[in-house]
């Protein structure tokens, strides 16, 4: 009799815990993930001039973290709130214009903005969390260039755009995630005309060579293409970051080499 | 992290406390009692790299395990055949200067970026081919992100080109009792008086404070 008590206490402990702790899941908090399928570009790095750049297939996020999705990351994870975070991790900047540790102060910063004044290491420690990891350079940039235009006017078009949204980001004013228009053709979102992304390789060996310069933006291969030109800023800015920046106009999204899978059966899998 | 609270929640509710706490620690003969893991107080240690690694020996370890006495880190790869067994003699040439009671206390970490070859089986092959399957030495890998990560806080660059060769850094570093750099030495075939002296004054404080 005591064995079967034990049993129904048993019972209801793992009940209540349960309920205490998927109740409150919520959609926002999830991400979807994108197939990006393997395949190949060209750089404009100067050093890997000719053979296009073979990429695997991987998931990547449809769209980059929200400051909601962030927020839900520092409730599980205190090491990483703004208190916490040791200063190898990031400077001072870190979430600055967040009320409190778990508090975005959404009418500054906005639920569904992506998240930013992130550091490279923060970026990573949040992607791991969710099982994944960030893209590297070469998968972000595949991506990227997966826009589907072929005329080339309407691809001179929109690198003009890039260039005028390259030096001006108004971090203070950062759009929803998703809002931009701006889809590959596999689906992921607003890889442009949102924010600056963190990249797990965004300092190749190739930073200690070249100076951060306009010079070198022309030294940059040309690929036939005013799209080039985007690229090449946006590859300086990127070298130029160090991993503990927390800028206002770098964001981040994760990239996973496992089949997308939805929170739900995750939990399902693991009890 | 959810299920990981689940799981400890239900552990301790049910009692299997003792379970849970033989899986939670590992246990190693090298770990130094003089800071416990977890309590690392600069804010500038790598002990803050929370990871776990694993080593050719195939024990997992997290950096903080080696706190307490000074520890030389290394990056490398197993197929570099040109330069990176000039890193490893360097790391050796660094090692083999210090005094006895020194050596005895000092980790060597030597950190593989090829994730994807340099498997704890190849890395035990490679100990062995170099001579350095002894005490003291750990030749380590770990996922992507860790790796990238702890090579990003020591100032190590590596890329991997077409041919599956890495172009990388050639850096050795010294990391103080508390985890903090304490001394970098770029390039191959550098002085280590330097780093040995260095190396021996920590560990006399860490001795000292003991």
């Amino acid at each position: 009799m005591i064995r079967s008590q034990t049993n129904i206490f048993t019972f209801t402990i793992i009940t209540f815990v349960m309920m205490m702790l998927f109740t409150p899941e919520k959609v926002s908090s999830q991400s979807v993930r994108v197939l990006v399928p393997a395949g190949s570009f060209h750089s404009v790095l100067p050093e890997v001039e000719g053979e296009p750049i073979q990429v695997d297939s991987f998931f990547m996020d449809e769209t980059a973290v929200t400051n909601e999705q962030y927020a839900e990351f520092l409730r599980e994870n205190p090491e990483w709130r703004r208190s916490n975070i040791p200063p190898i991790f990031t400077y001072d900047g870190y979430l600055k214009t967040w009320k409190s540790d778990l508090e975005p102060d959404y009418e500054e910063v906005g639920e569904n903005r992506p998240v930013t004044r992130v550091s490279w290491y923060a970026a990573n420690a949040y992607c791991s969390e969710q099982g994944g990891r960030l893209p590297t350079l070469n998968e972000w940039e595949y991506s990227a260039q997966l826009l589907g235009i072929e005329d080339e006017a309407e691809m001179n078009r929109f690198s003009s755009k890039l260039i005028s949204w390259y030096s001006g980001i108004d971090a203070n004013n950062l759009p929803e995630v998703g809002s931009t228009g701006i889809e590959t053709t596999t689906g992921v979102k607003d890889q442009f005309g949102l924010v600056m992304e963190w990249v797990a390789d965004f300092k190749p060996i190739i930073a200690d060579e070249i100076s951060l310069d306009c010079g070198t933006v022309g030294r940059m291969q040309t690929l036939n293409s005013v799209y080039s030109y985007a690229a090449s800023i946006r590859y300086i800015t990127r070298m130029s970051f160090n991993p503990k920046i927390t800028t206002g106009m770098v964001g981040f999204r994760c990239a996973y080499d496992e089949p997308d899978r939805s929170d739900q059966t995750k939990h399902e899998v693991t009890l | 992290m959810r299920s990981v609270l689940i799981y400890l929640i239900l552990f301790s509710v049910l009692g299997f406390v003792e379970v849970n706490g033989q899986d939670m620690h590992h246990q190693h003969d090298y770990k130094q009692e003089a800071l416990k893991a977890g309590e690392v107080q600069s804010g500038h240690s790598l002990y803050h790299l929370d990871n776990e690694f694993i080593t050719h020996r195939n024990e997992k370890v997290k950096l903080s395990d080696f706190a307490g006495e000074p520890v030389i880190v290394v990056m490398f790869y197993g197929n570099c055949t040109q330069v990176c067994p000039i890193l490893i003699q360097d790391s050796w040439r660094l090692y083999s200067s210090l005094s006895e009671s020194t050596r005895e206390t000092v980790n060597v970490l030597a950190v593989s970026f090829d994730t994807e070859n340099d498997s704890p089986e190849v890395l035990a092959e490679y100990a062995k081919d170099e001579q350095l399957d002894i005490s003291g030495w750990h030749f380590v890998t770990g996922n992507d992100t860790d790796i990238r990560m702890l090579a990003m806080m020591l100032g190590v660059k590596y890329q991997k080109d077409s041919n599956g060769e890495f172009a990388h850094s050639n850096l050795i570093t010294v990391l103080d009792a508390e985890g903090n750099v304490a001394k970098r030495v770029e390039g191959l075939n550098q002085p280590m008086d330097e780093a040995a002296l260095l190396i021996e004054s920590v560990s006399k404080n860490s001795d000292e404070t003991k």
